[in-house]
């Protein structure tokens, strides 16, 4: 139905790569598993839920019947799957400016990858090899990615507030309140089905609203 | 296993769909429009498979690139230059490629071993469809290549096997809770939050009062309620 569910987008990307160099992008991957500081810039665009990058070598398209043709092709290809928050040229610039050369790492050698700067070229990349999704379930529309986390937070605190400090005299008690919101007021908010994207989320409900009948 | 992140897994599935026809209607759009009919939200069967937290479906008729095609048989002159030049490489000329079948394409992120979840698709998954009919899992892969053979959960699993693909890498940027333990955060973090609001400038013992009602309301420690509900879309 759409690529938007509340407030999360999915993105899907495929591109093709040449298959005697997909060992040096499976390097690069290992690289950044073995290592997750290396990801560290990944982690500052704290919009992503999930992401993930699979490498199909040219004969791994799944085969399950003698009745299936095999496909013959020249490439092998790359998916990249993400889910994110926002709208689709805020991801796209964000990864942009933070992270230019691991992105260009993790898509070198893929034909025709114009690197992740300048902007113009790598937008109509990603748009030209990027397929729409039928069919996008978000157990949390409401919350983006930082709401799950800052909630994780939340009931961790609140569990050891209430079990330290709930029976405390009252003054006692009011001191403590008063750290623990000023310790977790990054992490509230209100959660909504707020701007930008939601936009587009109800432009989606609407649509399909009209499948309906 | 790159597929994992902690407790949280990447499941990839590319199940060939059959070549045919029905009347004037393709296989293969036969089933994205079947997709694109899911119930969307709370209404999405996906709600029911356990521990989903975000999970797609889409159809993947080719594979294409953004340049024009021309021969590229082995390597060519600007590929030996494309090691020390990237501008070098731009100018190295793509092959064309087609598949030969299109791909019912299912991608989730889930939180708990592959096994326990292909279960929850299998039993759990259902629907009512747009003309009124109860639906479970195999209207979506009905078309898909041999998947008539499939009768039960452990054949279901084992189709979905063969369709998966390895990721190289799996980027956790959110939580491998359970999804229960996610939404019961999501509703606390709620909930608390409006309780904070409306309680600024309130008398120590009032608060304190309050809160008290508060945490037996709330029941912080109880995953299955009070809590948001799967998909839950508005407040």
């Amino acid at each position: 139905m759409s690529n938007i569910a509340g407030k999360a987008y999915a993105m899907n990307v495929i591109t093709p790569i040449r298959w005697y160099t997909t060992w040096t992008n499976k390097l690069f991957f290992k690289a950044a598993t073995l290592l997750p500081s290396t990801l560290k810039g990944l982690q500052t665009l704290s919009l992503i839920h999930y992401a993930r990058w699979v490498i199909i070598p040219r004969d791994g398209f799944p085969h399950l019947d003698s009745s299936q043709p095999k496909e013959d092709l020249h490439y092998a290809y790359m998916l990249f799957f993400s889910n994110f928050n926002g709208s689709w040229d805020q991801y796209v610039d964000s990864f942009t400016f933070a992270i230019p050369s691991g992105l260009d790492l993790f898509w070198k050698w893929n034909i025709r990858y114009p690197k992740s700067v300048p902007l113009t070229p790598f937008h109509n990349y990603i748009r030209h090899n990027q397929i729409d999704t039928a069919h996008y379930y978000n157990a949390y529309p409401m919350a983006a990615s930082n709401d799950v986390k800052s909630a994780q937070k939340i009931k961790k605190a609140l569990i050891r507030f209430n079990t330290e400090s709930s029976d405390k005299s009252p003054e006692d008690f009011l001191q403590d309140y008063y750290r623990l919101l000023n310790d977790l007021q990054h992490h509230f908010g209100d959660m909504k089905p707020t701007p930008i994207v939601s936009l587009s989320s109800y432009e989606v409900k609407k649509r399909y609203e009209q499948t309906r009948f | 296993m790159a597929t994992k992140s902690g407790n949280a897994t990447a499941l990839t599935v590319l199940s060939p769909i059959k070549n045919g026809a029905i009347g004037e209607t393709s296989l293969a759009d036969i089933t994205r429009e079947r997709c694109m009919r899911l119930p969307i939200h709370e209404q999405s069967p996906l709600t029911k498979v356990p521990n989903t937290y975000l999970a797609r479906l889409f159809i993947l008729d080719d594979v294409f690139y953004e340049s024009l095609p021309a021969n590229d048989s082995i390597f060519n002159f600007s590929d030996i230059t494309s090691i020390f030049s990237d501008s070098a490489r731009k100018k190295a000329l793509p092959r064309k490629d087609h598949l030969k079948s299109k791909y019912l394409v299912f991608s989730s992120n889930f939180h708990g071993d592959l096994d326990a979840y292909l279960t929850g698709m299998w039993e759990k998954w259902s629907y009512t469809d747009h003309q009124g009919t109860q639906r479970d899992v195999r209207h979506i892969w009905e078309h898909c290549v041999a998947f008539d053979k499939i009768t039960d959960c452990a054949g279901f699993i084992a189709y979905i096997k063969e369709c998966q693909l390895e990721a190289s890498l799996f980027f956790n940027g959110s939580t491998d809770d359970s999804l229960q333990e996610q939404l019961k955060a999501l509703y606390l973090k709620q909930e608390f939050t409006q309780f904070a609001m409306a309680h600024q400038g309130k008398s120590a013992a009032e608060i304190q009062q309050d809160f008290k009602a508060f945490i037996a309301h709330v029941q912080p420690d109880n995953l299955t309620a009070p809590t948001w509900l799967p998909g839950k879309s508005t407040p």
